[in-house]
């Protein structure tokens, strides 16, 4: 198993002025597995876990239909809503970037900050993950034998 | 392929519980969510049809607790188990670090159980999954049925060994968190960095 890891995130950055400049609500950065490690704007309207697992599932169903129509896949969803809407796109063919804004004359915007984020993320990514080696931090016997202990406790019979 | 935050500091991981329809994956997760304690879960989201059968997946997450530092949650899936989902539960099994096949014990569910097992074998090693190494549980649910199918018969058919079995009623709870347990345990002493 490799796991997919991320370290200090130098998309905070990029992801707080993607929300400056296209002025969206929100914006995630999702794994393909369904799993949040980065985020930007406010989020406390929403369950971010559950968004995160559900986007995931429905980029990659859609996946699935661009294959069926002869394309690799579809890199951007918009779902537009009556108060708000939603641009999904597919960073460096792994990671999926949700945003969240509320302006419809603003899609424009957003698409081309995304597109622009986007860009960016592809070369800081193989920086972090880089870095990450150096980062290290977790000792495995120890890691396994407290999560042991934990799972005993939680599911307790 | 479980994810590592080094910056935000959390490990998630992502169980699978596989099946033929109505074999009871659905009951399985709803009685998880319903016994731990509101600490330990997110909210449980269900894809489902006006016939309450699953569509795409339900889902929802156990937060295990702090662990060296890191914040450690088990992303709990379940797939569709009608046939004709099968291209939604391929989609389900990607990425997962572990699965329960929870099969149907009732004597006629024997080909139905078989042929779904098949199915997450070949869908696994379309993710490239070493299937020798990969964290399973085989759970026999619905014990109380009538003549249900003898423990042993589908490792047999399927060619399984050393796969940990588990007995339950689900509806009841009855061995819902054993097999939780054993799946959640199989994917910690596999987890590497």
């Amino acid at each position: 198993m490799t796991p997919v890891t991320t370290t200090k995130s130098p998309f905070e950055d990029l992801l707080a002025a993607l929300i400056r400049e296209s002025g969206a609500l929100t914006v995630l950065l999702v794994t393909r597995q369904g799993t949040v490690f980065s985020q930007g704007g406010d989020t406390s309207y929403m369950n971010t876990t559950a968004m995160a697992a559900l986007v995931a599932g429905m980029f990659s169903a859609t996946r699935e239909v661009a294959r069926m129509v002869g394309e690799d896949q579809f890199s951007i969803l918009l779902q537009q809503g009556e108060r708000r809407h939603i641009h999904i796109s597919l960073v460096a063919g792994e990671i999926m970037m949700i945003v969240v804004f509320e302006d419809q004359a603003r899609t424009g915007m957003v698409r081309h900050a995304c597109r622009r984020a986007a860009e960016q993320m592809a070369v800081v990514l193989p920086q972090a993950r880089e870095r990450e080696t150096m980062e290290k931090d977790i000792s495995l016997p120890a890691f396994r034998e407290y999560a042991l202990n934990l799972i005993d406790r939680i599911f307790q019979t | 392929m479980p994810y590592v935050g080094f910056h935000n500091k959390e490990i998630s991981f992502k169980i699978v519980y596989y099946g033929p329809g109505m074999s009871g994956k659905t009951t399985n997760l709803v009685h998880i969510h319903k016994t731990l304690v509101p600490a330990r879960r997110g909210d449980l989201v269900t894809l489902d049809t006006a016939q309450e059968r699953t569509l795409f997946f339900d889902f929802f997450p156990v937060e295990l607790g702090r662990v060296e530092g890191y914040a450690v949650r088990f992303n709990m899936y379940t797939v569709p188990g009608q046939l004709y989902y099968e291209a939604s539960r391929r989609l389900v099994l990607d990425g997962a670090d572990g699965v329960v096949f929870v099969a149907d014990s009732q004597h006629q569910k024997i080909e139905e159980n078989c042929e779904s097992f098949l199915s997450m074998q070949k869908n696994l090693r379309s993710y490239d999954m070493d299937l020798q190494s990969f964290p399973l549980v085989l759970q026999y649910n619905k014990r109380d049925c009538e003549n249900p199918i003898p423990l042993g018969v589908l490792e047999r058919q399927l060619g399984l060994n050393g796969v940990p079995v588990y007995e339950s009623v689900a509806v009841k709870g009855d061995g819902v968190f054993e097999t939780v347990k054993k799946v959640t345990q199989l994917v910690v002493e596999q987890f590497q960095i």
